[in-house]
């Protein structure tokens, strides 16, 4: 499908819900499947509105439900559609049986998620446990930090499930209200950029009545373990397309990312703060004053977790002495009894050399901003655990604690 | 990197993504067999409809209503031919035992088999050339004495397998029973005349005039003919046992019919016409009786209600329609008047066991009366004449005496129709007469080529419940009614009284047919199967097939085969194209594959046949 008007070069100022709506314009996706929920709602808000003021020429579906929007998001990419859908918190939840089909049929869905605290009780605030509960589902899988970001990493992702090394669904991720309501300057870029970037969708075996296929056939018990090697095959595959659509990324766009992990002032950093998404852009303004006051602290953002950057992971965090891991998720009853990150952090660090100390920090949960004094409260934690040369505890809840 | 090393075994290699061509593509049933699920097996298996099986002839009804339905009517009109000579006759004097039988009859109304019939055999008349060709020359000759419906019938079935017939007929004419015992407005004279035409047709020689004791001897047909078939029927006329049957103007019923249908006729029926009798034979002459010229007809049976006459309901309804009085429970004990008849005496009657097969008690105390008529016909059944045959060939209730297949004493001889039917317990009806011919002329063939007569042991499976096939499938319908002529009308003339089917109301009518027990073609299995793992090849009758390697035993297509065709036969009963449970889901390796193993042992079982 073509694109009725297409997007020039230019600068304006969104917000992350309608910065993913313009990505999905810009990718010219074919079917868009919605269901409304706080916050990432506003995305679909505004992808409405482009179609029906023929910017965007796509099909777009209201389901009854996110298991719905999740089956037609299924259906229309075996048919050869690029799809577009979305979701926020418990809605992430009530669409769980798709993701495993999604991924087993090798769909490459989008599926762009503005966090929200599961319930309960009701709380429409930032946390990760919405899509990180999906991890395992064979989805790729990152977080963005602001409104550009978030632009950028659906036109990559695109680009990267949608190989035919890879075809996996991805899930695009961006804290809801931190990004997701927050406005900032977003370049869009021209279209011709983005066609030379992201070549139309085309699946090598799509239902297609002239040409009749079998989708997810009843198999037997022993062809499961085949296809799931051959899964996971695609998944770990991926990390070498991820690289290589990074860099087309910046040579096209101009913007450079690390596929994998943002470093913030690490040089000589003796504690880094390990964590993903917005609260990214908090700690870099508290890490510069803490820098003032000769804390040599740093940031390590995980843009990428699904696939995991195990290996890079080790190898950054092994120049640390303490590694502290803000949450932004329940782990309840985990490895360190707080988030789920943590234990992605010490199973990488595990076959290090010089393995650092590691802290968990269950810090802006519920979607409460982590400010400035409960950085430097984290700092503080780390620093006395690097001069003690042991952690005081596995978890700390931040604000909760002398 | 965990997936580095890996290693897909060929015999476990996998489509990408588990993505197989369609279930209905070749080829697509390869990769995933999932019939190792199954424990039910459907399994096309025809019974036999209600309606074939009632048929004395056994008659694939069933198959030429699919057949007209679709259209096919050539087709249909072959298959009729292949257990009935003249469908174009009975297709208007059979008595219809299908219809009585049809499952139809008990849920709305039954099919109306024989106007379909009909519509075929006046078809099949009009044809240049029939479709039916004779066998390829054996050499071997059979005679066949007689030539009404069992003689005709062998004759046709033995010209198909080859024999050169010749039919000795003891009548100026050819046709026998049909010719001489139906009257001209249920079948007329044209119509069998062209039936006749076809087994000259088929190479069958037919001579006339010639009786079997006068102008031939067994001896000349044992020493002329390879073997003989008789088919004499029944000539002579049972006296109804009253004084005074010998005077002018008592008539019996087969002579009445006979003479008029050879066009011999000098009878001139009086004005007030007594019939004494309760059958098929009386209803003809009392009808005939009517055409004849009489004013008043009345028939006297000894059955005390309409309800218990020995006759087909609706040619009584329509005899009545006509103007036909009855009386019942009366028995005529003489025949009173001076040199002619003038009255009848009646007496009260009834069986003293079962109706119509007991003896009559007549009560000469009770009330008798003396009723009026100028003519009586006496219609209360007839006998055969044999007494050119050998008396260790006769039966003593006046039959020829045969073996279970038709044939007398272990000889080349054999012998079919009414003259061995008569009081075997079967009505006497053309169709049946039929059927004899027919399996007689194929127990010959077997005898002259030294194939043993078996009788068959195998119960056939007829599907009388409408339970076991799915009613939901068939909306009540009413059966298509033939036009008749108005009653008024039908006294002053030999027309046919029941009317043709045309083409539209022949395919509505066999549209309406339920097809019980048999595969005919509806698709249904074809659309609900959910796999899909039911292929076909051409929609026609029972050209589906199961995938075995991949139907689960869902019994979706079992519950909805309307036709109760569809059966779930237990996988344990097979040992071929068995998808063993040995990999999958069975408690220990090998469980299914002994137990088969075992079945194995036990032997087997005979094919079915028809």
């Amino acid at each position: 499908m073509a694109t009725l008007v297409a997007g020039k070069k230019k600068t304006v100022r969104i917000n992350g819900c309608v910065a993913s709506a313009q990505a999905a314009k810009y990718a010219d996706v074919d079917v868009i499947t919605a269901y409304p929920i706080r916050p990432y709602t506003a995305t679909m808000m505004a992808l409405a509105q482009m179609v029906a003021n023929g910017e965007l020429d796509a099909e777009y579906i209201v389901a009854d439900s996110e298991h719905s929007q999740l089956s037609i998001a299924h259906g229309a990419s075996s048919s050869g559609a690029r799809v577009f859908t979305g979701s926020s918190g418990v809605g992430v939840q009530y669409g769980y049986e798709l993701y495993s089909p999604i991924s087993g049929s090798r769909m490459p869905v989008q599926m762009m998620i503005a966090d929200r605290t599961l319930d309960p009780p009701g709380d429409f605030g930032s946390e990760h446990t919405d899509a990180l509960s999906t991890r395992d589902m064979g989805w790729l899988m990152g977080w963005s930090c602001d409104a550009q970001e978030a632009f950028d990493n659906h036109l990559i992702a695109y680009r990267i499930g949608e190989d035919p090394r890879v075809l996996l669904p991805q899930m695009v991720c961006q804290d809801g209200f931190f990004v997701s309501h927050i406005t900032c300057d977003v370049e869009l870029p021209d279209q011709g950029q983005v066609n030379e970037f992201l070549p139309p969708y085309k699946h090598p075996y799509p239902l297609d009545p002239r040409h009749p296929v079998s989708h997810g056939p009843q198999i037997m018990p022993e062809q499961g373990p085949p296809l799931q090697l051959e899964r996971a095959r695609a998944m770990e595959g991926s990390m070498a397309v991820i690289e290589e659509a990074h860099e087309e990324f910046a040579k096209i766009f101009g913007r450079r990312y690390d596929p994998w992990i943002e470093e913030f002032m690490t040089d000589d950093a003796d504690v880094v703060f390990f964590l993903q998404g917005a609260h990214g852009v908090t700690a870099r303004y508290a890490i510069k004053h803490m820098r003032e006051r000769g804390a040599k602290v740093g940031l390590v953002r995980l843009r990428t977790i699904r696939p995991y950057p195990t290996d890079r992971v080790n190898e950054v965090l092994s120049k640390f002495k303490v590694v502290g891991v803000i949450e932004t998720n329940m782990g309840l009853g985990s490895v360190s009894s707080g988030g789920s990150l943590y234990a992605e952090v010490c199973g990488a660090l595990y076959e290090s050399q010089k393995r650092p100390l590691v802290v968990s920090f269950m810090a802006g949960m519920g979607g409460e901003a982590i400010v400035l004094k409960e950085f430097y409260w984290m700092t503080q934690k780390m620093l006395e655990a690097q001069k003690r040369g042991s952690i005081a505890k596995r978890t700390h809840w931040v604000g909760f604690e002398e | 990197m965990s997936t580095q090393g890996t290693h897909i075994p060929d015999w476990l290699k996998v489509p990408f993504a588990g993505i197989t061509p369609g279930p209905s593509q070749e080829k697509g049933q390869d990769l995933f067999p999932t019939g190792n699920w199954r424990a039910i097996r459907p399994v096309y298996r025809d019974k036999l409809p209600p309606c074939n099986n009632a048929c004395g002839t056994n008659e694939k009804i069933q198959g030429y209503l699919d057949l007209v339905k679709r259209g096919k009517y050539l087709d249909a009109y072959a298959l009729i031919k292949e257990d009935m000579p003249f469908p174009s006759v009975t297709g208007r004097v059979c008595y219809h035992p299908c219809e009585q039988a049809c499952n139809r009859g008990q849920y709305d109304e039954a099919i109306s088999i024989r106007a379909v019939e009909r519509f075929l055999g006046d078809l099949g008349q009009a044809l240049n050339r029939d479709v039916v060709k004779a066998g390829k020359p054996n050499g071997k000759k059979v005679a066949v004495i007689g030539s009404g419906p069992a003689g005709h019938s062998a004759a046709y079935q033995l010209a198909r397998l080859g024999y050169k017939v010749t039919i000795l007929e003891r009548s100026p004419k050819a046709g026998g029973l049909n010719r001489g015992g139906i009257p001209d407005w249920v079948l007329p004279q044209a119509v069998l005349d062209r039936e006749i035409e076809r087994l000259v047709e088929l190479g069958i020689e037919i001579k006339t005039n010639v009786e079997v004791g006068k102008d031939i001897t067994l001896d000349d047909l044992k020493k002329n003919y390879d073997a003989t078939v008789f088919c004499v029927g029944l000539t002579e006329s049972n006296s109804a046992r009253a004084e005074g049957e010998d005077k002018p103007g008592v008539i019996f019923g087969l002579p009445f019919l006979r003479d008029i249908g050879m066009g011999t006729s000098k009878v001139k029926v009086g004005s007030r016409v007594a019939v004494i009798g309760g059958g098929n034979t009386a209803i003809d002459c009392a009808r005939e009786a009517l055409r004849q010229g009489a004013v008043e007809v009345t028939m006297i049976t000894v059955e005390a209600h309409p309800q218990e006459m020995p006759a087909s309901p609706e040619d009584l309804h329509d005899m009545l329609e006509e103007g036909v009085e009855l009386m019942h429970g009366r028995a005529m004990t003489a025949v009173l008047g001076n040199g002619k008849v003038e009255s009848l005496q009646l007496y009260p009657a009834r069986f003293t066991g079962k109706i119509n097969a007991s003896p009559i008690a007549i009560d000469k105390e009770g009330a008798g009366e003396k009723f009026a008529v100028d003519t009586v016909i006496i219609a209360v059944g007839q006998k055969a004449k044999l007494d050119w045959m050998p008396a260790e060939y006769k039966t003593e209730r006046g039959t020829i005496k045969i073996d279970s297949f038709g044939r007398i004493a272990n000889t080349n001889f054999f012998a079919a129709g009414d003259v061995v039917q008569l009081g075997g317990g079967q009505p006497l009806m053309v169709v049946n007469a039929v059927g004899d011919g027919k399996r007689v002329a194929f127990n010959l063939d077997k005898v002259l080529n030294n194939v043993p007569l078996e009788p068959r042991t195998v119960p056939i499976d007829v599907i009388v419940d409408l339970n076991r096939m799915n009613m939901t499938y068939f909306p009540h319908f009413p059966r298509v009614k033939q036009a008749m002529l108005a009653p008024a009308a039908r006294k002053s003339t030999q027309q046919e009284v029941i009317l043709a089917y045309t083409e539209e109301q022949a395919t509505t009518e066999a549209a309406r047919c339920f097809s019980c027990g048999t595969c005919n073609a509806c698709d249904n299995c074809y659309l609900v199967c959910p796999e899909p793992c039911i292929v076909r090849s051409v929609r026609s009758n029972g050209l589906y097939k199961i995938l075995v390697d991949y139907c689960k035993g869902c019994r979706v297509c079992i519950e909805e085969c309307p036709t109760g065709c569809l059966e779930g036969v237990p996988e344990l009963d097979f040992d071929t194209g068995v998808v063993r449970m040995d990999t999958a889901f069975a408690i220990s390796q090998g469980l299914h594959g002994r137990q088969a193993e075992e079945l194995r042992a036990v032997p087997d079982r005979p094919a079915k046949s028809i």
